[in-house]
C-alpha cells in the first residue's frame, strides 16, 4: 500500500480556522475525479503546533477573522515550510483590508519571509489544467464582495524556485465550498485550479 | 650510522665526503620520499647502499578516491598493521583518527584540502586523488506523490542534476529535464519509484546492463517488469508501531519491506530487526541497490534536528552505491608518498641483517685504524732516525 495524499486542513488557535468545511471534500473529489494519484476519502484537520503538521506536506489555511499565532505555531510553522511543506492560504474575505489579509500575511512574512507576486506564466498555472491567463476569477471578485477587486495575480512565498507559501485574496474558499456533487450544475469546474496546486505540490 | 632526526646533515655529509664503497643505514622510522631518493642517488653513483631498521616498521599504504557525491570531498582507504590507530589529517589539521582492523579501514572526509596524510606512530603516508568525477545526472520515475518529490529536493539539495517524470493521470506527467534520454554518457543512475516506471523497465535493464545504476524502491522491485533486476522479493509492508521518526535512528521507524529472498549474486547492504532493508546486485556492467523503504520523505518531514541533511547525505549514499561513475584524469602531485615503505623496499630492496651493519661499520673502523697505526709507524720511524742522527 503506497501513502496517498490526505488533504489537510490546519487549525489555529486564534480565528475561524473552520470557516470553509465544505473545500476539503470538493477538492479531495476533484483529485480523485481528475487524476491518477492515490487520495485518501477524507481529510483531516491538524493543529498548527502539533508534530502531526509534519505528516502532510500541503495544508490548507483560511478563516475571515485576525490571525495571531502562539509562538509554538509560529515555530513549528517555521520549521514547516523548513523542511519542505507547502501552506496554501486563502483571504475567506476577500478583501486586502480586512483583519485576516492583514494579520496572516504578517504573519507568513514572520515564518517564511515577504510574499510576492506570482507571474501568471508560473508552472502552477500548467502544471496540470492551464490557466493562461493566471489565477482564475471567482464569483464573489465579480460580485464586488469584499474589497470589490478583481485580484489578477496570487502571492506566494518562492524558495529555491519552490513554493513554500500560496496567497490568494480571491477568496476560492467560498469558491468552492459547496458539495462535490453539485460540479455537474457548471459548465467548468471552478475547483481546477485546486487541482493544480496539489499535483504542484506532489511534483515540485 | 643509526638514523636519528639528523639523516638528511648525514646524507649531506656523506655525499660531500669522497666517494664510500658501501653505505649502511640503520633507520628506526620509515625513510620519506626525499631520504630514500638520496640514498638510491647515492647508489646510482657507485655507492652499495643496504639498509636496516631498529625494528618493525608499519607498512602503511593511503589511497585516496573523490566521492560520488556532489558536495565533494573524497574517501580515504588505508592498510596499516592490524589495530594501529591511525590519524588522518591534511595539511592544515588532524581530521580523525580510527583503529583498524585486519581489512584496513576507509574514512569519509566531506572537506579537506588534498593531499591526505595518515600516520601511524612516526611512519606517515601521504597521497591524493588522481581523479575527479564527472557530473552525471539522476533520473527519478514515479507517481505524482510525497516521496518522488522529495528523493527529487534531497537529490537536488546535494546538488545532484535531476531529470524527472512524475505520472499525475493517465497520458499525463509532470516531466523535468529529459527523463527518457537514458544513456551513460549522461545518467548516472535511475531511480523506479512505483508501477509508474514499468513502461521504461525494458530501457532501464539496457541501461543498467551497458554500467548504469538503479536503485528500485520496494513497489517498482516487486513489479514483474523489474524482477530480473532486483536484488530480491519483495515481503510484505510492514510499520513500527512504536517508534516515532523523530527517534535516533529515523529508518528504523519507516515502513518497510523487507528483501527477501535475496536472489543469486545479491548482497544485504542494510539490516533491520534481522531483515535485509536494502540490498545490491551486479547485472552487466551495472549495479542495482533495492530499498525496502517508500516513505523516506517522513524522515526528513518528522525527523529530528539534522534529519533533512541525513536524508540528503543518505540517498547520495544509496545513489552513489549505484551510479555508474565516470572520472577524469588529474594531475598529480609529485609531493604524495602513498606507501612509503613499500616504495623503501622498491627503491633499496630488502633489509639487510643489522650484523651487516655492524660489519660494515666494522670495516670502515678497520681502515681508520689502519690509517692511524700506518701513522704512528711513519713517526717511530722519523724518531728513530732523529735519535740515531740519521738525516
Amino acid at each position: 500500500m503506497v501513502s496517498e495524499f490526505v488533504f489537510a486542513t490546519v487549525q489555529y488557535e486564534s480565528g475561524d480556522w473552520d470557516s470553509a468545511p465544505l473545500v476539503p471534500a470538493n477538492l479531495i473529489d476533484s483529485v480523485a475525479r481528475y487524476t491518477s494519484i492515490p487520495v485518501s476519502p477524507t481529510g483531516v484537520i491538524v493543529p498548527l503546533s502539533s508534530p502531526d503538521l509534519m505528516r502532510y506536506p500541503l495544508v490548507y489555511l483560511t478563516g475571515h477573522l485576525p490571525v495571531r499565532l502562539s509562538d509554538a505555531e509560529r515555530r513549528s510553522l517555521a520549521r514547516y515550510l523548513d523542511r519542505g511543506g507547502m501552506l496554501f492560504v486563502d483571504d475567506h474575505n476577500h478583501d486586502v483590508d480586512g483583519q485576516f489579509h492583514k494579520t496572516v500575511t504578517d504573519e507568513i512574512r514572520r515564518a517564511a519571509g515577504p510574499l510576492v507576486e506570482l507571474p501568471n506564466t508560473h508552472p502552477l498555472y500548467t502544471t496540470f489544467f492551464h490557466f493562461d491567463d493566471g489565477p482564475p476569477t471567482t464569483s464573489q471578485e465579480l460580485n464586488g464582495w469584499g474589497d470589490n477587486l478583481v485580484h489578477r495575480h496570487l502571492m506566494a512565498v518562492v524558495r529555491g524556485g519552490r513554493i513554500v507559501v500560496l496567497y490568494s485574496n480571491k477568496d476560492y474558499s467560498s469558491e468552492w465550498g459547496y458539495h462535490p456533487e453539485n460540479k455537474r450544475f457548471l459548465s467548468v469546474d471552478n475547483t481546477r485550479l485546486g487541482v493544480n496546486i496539489v499535483v504542484y505540490a506532489l511534483t515540485r | 650510522m643509526v638514523a636519528q632526526n639528523g639523516l638528511a646533515v648525514a646524507l649531506a655529509a656523506w655525499t660531500a665526503a669522497p666517494p664510500a664503497d658501501t653505505l649502511h643505514v640503520h633507520v628506526d622510522h620509515v625513510l620519506d620520499g626525499q631520504e630514500r631518493d638520496w640514498l638510491r642517488a647515492l647508489s646510482s653513483a657507485g655507492t652499495t647502499v643496504s639498509w636496516s631498521a631498529r625494528s618493525t616498521l608499519p607498512a602503511l599504504a593511503l589511497e585516496v578516491q573523490p566521492r560520488d557525491d556532489p558536495m565533494g570531498g573524497v574517501t580515504a582507504r588505508v592498510a596499516a598493521p592490524r589495530s594501529a590507530r591511525v590519524q588522518v589529517g591534511d595539511a592544515a589539521s588532524p581530521i580523525d583518527s580510527m583503529v583498524l582492523d585486519a581489512r584496513g579501514g576507509a574514512i569519509t572526509v566531506p572537506i579537506a584540502s588534498q593531499p591526505l596524510s595518515v600516520r601511524v606512530g612516526s611512519s606517515q603516508a601521504t597521497a591524493a586523488s588522481a581523479d575527479s568525477l564527472l557530473a552525471r545526472r539522476v533520473v527519478v520515475l514515479g507517481r505524482g506523490g510525497w516521496e518522488g518529490k522529495f528523493v527529487i529536493a534531497a537529490l537536488e539539495e546535494r546538488g545532484w542534476l535531476v531529470d524527472a517524470r512524475l505520472a499525475v493521470a493517465p497520458g499525463i506527467d509532470v516531466t523535468q529535464g529529459t527523463p527518457e534520454m537514458l544513456d551513460t554518457s549522461r545518467v548516472a543512475a535511475v531511480i523506479a519509484l512505483d508501477s509508474a516506471a514499468d513502461r521504461d523497465a525494458s530501457r532501464i535493464g539496457a541501461f543498467v546492463r551497458s554500467g548504469g545504476g538503479l536503485v528500485l524502491e520496494p513497489e517498482a522491485a516487486g513489479r514483474p517488469a523489474f524482477v530480473g533486476l532486483a536484488a530480491g522479493g519483495v515481503a510484505r509492508r510492514e510499520r513500527p508501531a512504536s517508534i516515532t521518526v523523530a527517534d535516533a535512528a529515523p529508518r528504523r521507524a519507516l515502513a518497510m519491506s523487507a528483501i527477501a529472498p535475496l536472489h543469486a549474486g545479491a548482497v544485504a547492504i542494510e539490516w533491520r530487526d534481522g531483515r535485509v532493508a536494502a540490498a545490491a546486485r551486479r547485472v552487466g556492467a551495472g549495479r542495482v541497490i533495492q530499498l525496502a523503504y517508500d516513505e523516506s520523505w517522513r524522515w526528513r518531514m518528522s525527523g529530528g534536528e539534522g534529519s533533512m541533511e541525513a536524508h540528503r547525505r543518505w540517498w547520495t549514499q544509496v545513489v552513489g552505491a549505484a551510479a555508474y561513475q565516470a572520472f577524469a584524469h588529474t594531475a598529480t602531485s609529485s609531493a604524495t608518498d602513498a606507501a612509503p615503505l613499500a616504495s623503501l623496499y622498491a627503491a633499496l630492496g630488502a633489509p639487510r641483517p643489522a650484523l651487516d651493519a655492524g660489519a660494515t661499520a666494522e670495516r670502515h673502523g678497520l681502515h681508520l685504524w689502519m690509517i692511524f697505526a700506518l701513522g704512528a709507524m711513519l713517526l717511530a720511524e722519523w724518531g728513530s732516525r732523529r735519535l740515531r742522527g740519521a738525516p
